[in-house]
């Protein structure tokens, strides 16, 4: 089993002369045509959440008012995660084509990609694109000869993760501090300046132009019935290839995919991060599952981005939790007390474990306590999955930690 | 005032005087008819903005998970003992400003660092001294 093409096919063309051609076939189809292809094809967002991208089209088409906005998110910045920067950079103007798709679909004329301010040279390609394109009329008013007008701005982020929160994105782009807003209402109804707004990540936009130009059917062949199409997964840590690898759902075992993508580990295998470190860990005994969203579920994890990491015996399992640990302390927003202040205190606890030499059972339930405060209380899903990693490596490793004093 | 380009001007304002000074955020308050403090919450949210000067080389070192396992921690100290400063901080002579960050998006490439706009991906502890001997 190899890579199955379907993101990554263009991947190499020369972008030079690459004038939009699904965009014209789009063009010409009704938005309500348009969003039953993308609906047939049973595409889910990518950028975690995992929601039906034709539902969320056609919800923001059916929202009155003209003035609609299609928001495309280059926030990445969960670690182990990297497939956005490699399609910004790679195939910049299948990104733009997808999100003037989403914003002729949903009746949108004004977009924004939000990317993350570090990625300079994501940056650069990506202004270049849109320069190309303005010069080339792709963008703009009255596209292809449509009566559709078009207009793309670039936003470059500040450095904060949890921008990556749609909400928060929002907020970031109106020139606010980048902390999340409470939901319902959604950005559907009421997003950018109040507007209905549609947020979607670079893959799933990318996926999207891809699905009208071979067949929403297409794409729902592959896949299974519950995971359709493709995903890219970023593969890191302890693996000899790591790399963005684009994989048929069910095709592959988690096992496979280190194996034949990864070519193994470079050590005697630990457990492994299935989708970043807002997920819990599965061990060695749980690999063997297919990649889909409901066979890494049924495990009690999650496929989150698609960051594959993979750890091998050696480390010291109380310095990984406090790096994780540290990750979450450093981007909450602060707006939720327990996700503040938890977060904060699981490091510190963490730091006095590696300091004393080990764990004791009270500090171990402590910190569970403190898990779980956080989680009922957390407005968006950083605070509630803040503790994912933590809590499954504490219970699968218990004994481990225990007796390290 | 939406234009969606409160973002785009903080990063130039920073481009132009490698942080963004007070005068500055009193224009952008006037603009966005915001108050100062506002502004100023607005900034200090991001931690790419700076309201001191930095070093003439910004040095960021991304020390999250896959990075870490493929051995950060060595280059952290390597650079933190070789500049004698901690994150966050600036040498004496104002080149340098060294910050260890959360993940840059090179995860597979790791350890990773950043001169400025500039990526390094695979860099051991002597290419980390190495490439900042070379900073002129
Ligand atoms: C803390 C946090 C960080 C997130 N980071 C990202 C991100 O970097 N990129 C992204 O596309 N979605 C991210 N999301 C999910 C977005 O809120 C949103 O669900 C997504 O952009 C919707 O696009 P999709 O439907 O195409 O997946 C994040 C969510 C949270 C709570
Ligand atoms: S859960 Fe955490 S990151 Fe999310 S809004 Fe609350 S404090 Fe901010
Ligand atoms: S973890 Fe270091 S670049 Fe992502």
């Amino acid at each position: 089993m190899g890579e199955t093409l379907f993101l990554k096919r263009k991947v190499s063309e020369d972008y030079s002369h690459y004038d939009f051609p699904i965009l014209k076939k789009v063009i010409k189809m009704r938005r309500e045509d348009v969003i039953a292809e993308i609906k047939a094809s049973g595409l889910k967002g990518r950028g975690g959440a995992g929601f039906p991208t034709g539902l969320k089209w056609e919800l923001a088409l059916k929202e009155p008012g003209d003035e609609k906005y299609i928001i495309c998110n280059a926030d990445e910045g969960e670690p182990g995660t990297f497939k956005d920067r490699f399609l910004l950079e790679n195939t910049p103007l299948q990104v733009m084509e997808g999100i003037i798709i989403a914003g002729y679909a949903i009746g949108a004329n004004k977009g924004y990609i939000y990317i993350r301010g570090e990625y300079a040279k994501a940056i650069n390609i990506f202004q270049d694109a849109i320069n190309h394109a303005k010069e080339e009329k792709l963008i703009g008013d009255s596209i292809l000869d449509s009566d559709f007008s078009f207009d793309l701005q670039l936003v470059k982020g500040g450095g904060a993760y949890v921008c990556g929160d749609e909400t928060s994105l929002i907020n970031s782009i109106e020139g606010n501090r980048g902390i999340s807003r409470i939901t319902p209402p959604y950005p559907i109804q009421n997003g950018l300046y109040g507007k209905p707004s549609v947020v979607n990540n670079v893959e799933t936009l990318t996926a999207a132009a891809e699905i009208l130009a071979q067949g929403g059917k297409t794409y729902a062949n592959l896949g299974t019935d519950k995971s359709k199409g493709t995903k890219l997964v970023c593969l890191s840590g302890d693996v000899k290839e790591p790399g963005v690898y684009e994989v048929e759902f069910g095709a592959m075992t988690l096992r496979e995919i280190i194996d034949e993508f990864g070519k193994g580990t470079t050590g005697e295998l630990k457990f492994v991060i299935p989708g970043g470190v807002s997920t819990a860990i599965l061990t060695d005994d749980q690999l063997d599952i297919p990649y889909t969203y409901e066979d890494i579920a049924n495990v009690g994890s999650g496929l989150g981005s698609g960051a594959v990491v993979v750890v091998s015996e050696g480390h010291d399992l109380l310095e990984l939790l406090q790096n994780v640990s540290r990750f979450f302390m450093d981007e909450t927003c602060g707006t939720c007390f327990p996700c503040r202040e938890g977060n904060r205190r699981v490091y510190h606890l963490l730091k006095e474990a590696v300091n004393k030499g080990g764990f004791t059972s009270d500090d171990m339930k402590l910190i569970k306590d403190i898990g779980k405060t956080i989680y009922l209380a957390a407005r968006c899903g950083l605070g509630q999955t803040s503790m994912c990693f933590i809590g499954s490596v504490l219970e699968k490793y218990t004994d481990e930690l225990l007796a390290r004093r | 005032m939406n234009d969606g380009r409160m973002m785009e001007k903080l990063h130039n304002i920073q481009t132009t005087y490698g942080y963004i000074p007070e005068n500055e955020i009193e224009k952008l308050a006037d603009e966005y008819a915001m108050s100062k403090t506002k502004v100023y919450g607005v900034i200090s949210f991001y931690s790419m903005f700076h309201t001191e000067p930095t070093g003439k080389y910004l040095i960021r070192i991304c020390n999250s998970l896959s990075c870490h396992l493929n051995r950060s921690d060595d280059v952290v100290t390597g650079v933190q003992e070789y500049l004698g400063v901690e994150s966050g901080e600036t040498t004496e002579d104002k080149k340098y400003t060294l910050e260890i960050v959360e993940c840059l998006g090179h995860c597979g490439e790791g350890p990773v660092m950043m001169v400025n706009d500039k990526i390094y991906t695979h860099v051991s502890k002597a290419a980390a001294l190495k490439i900042l001997k070379e900073c002129m």
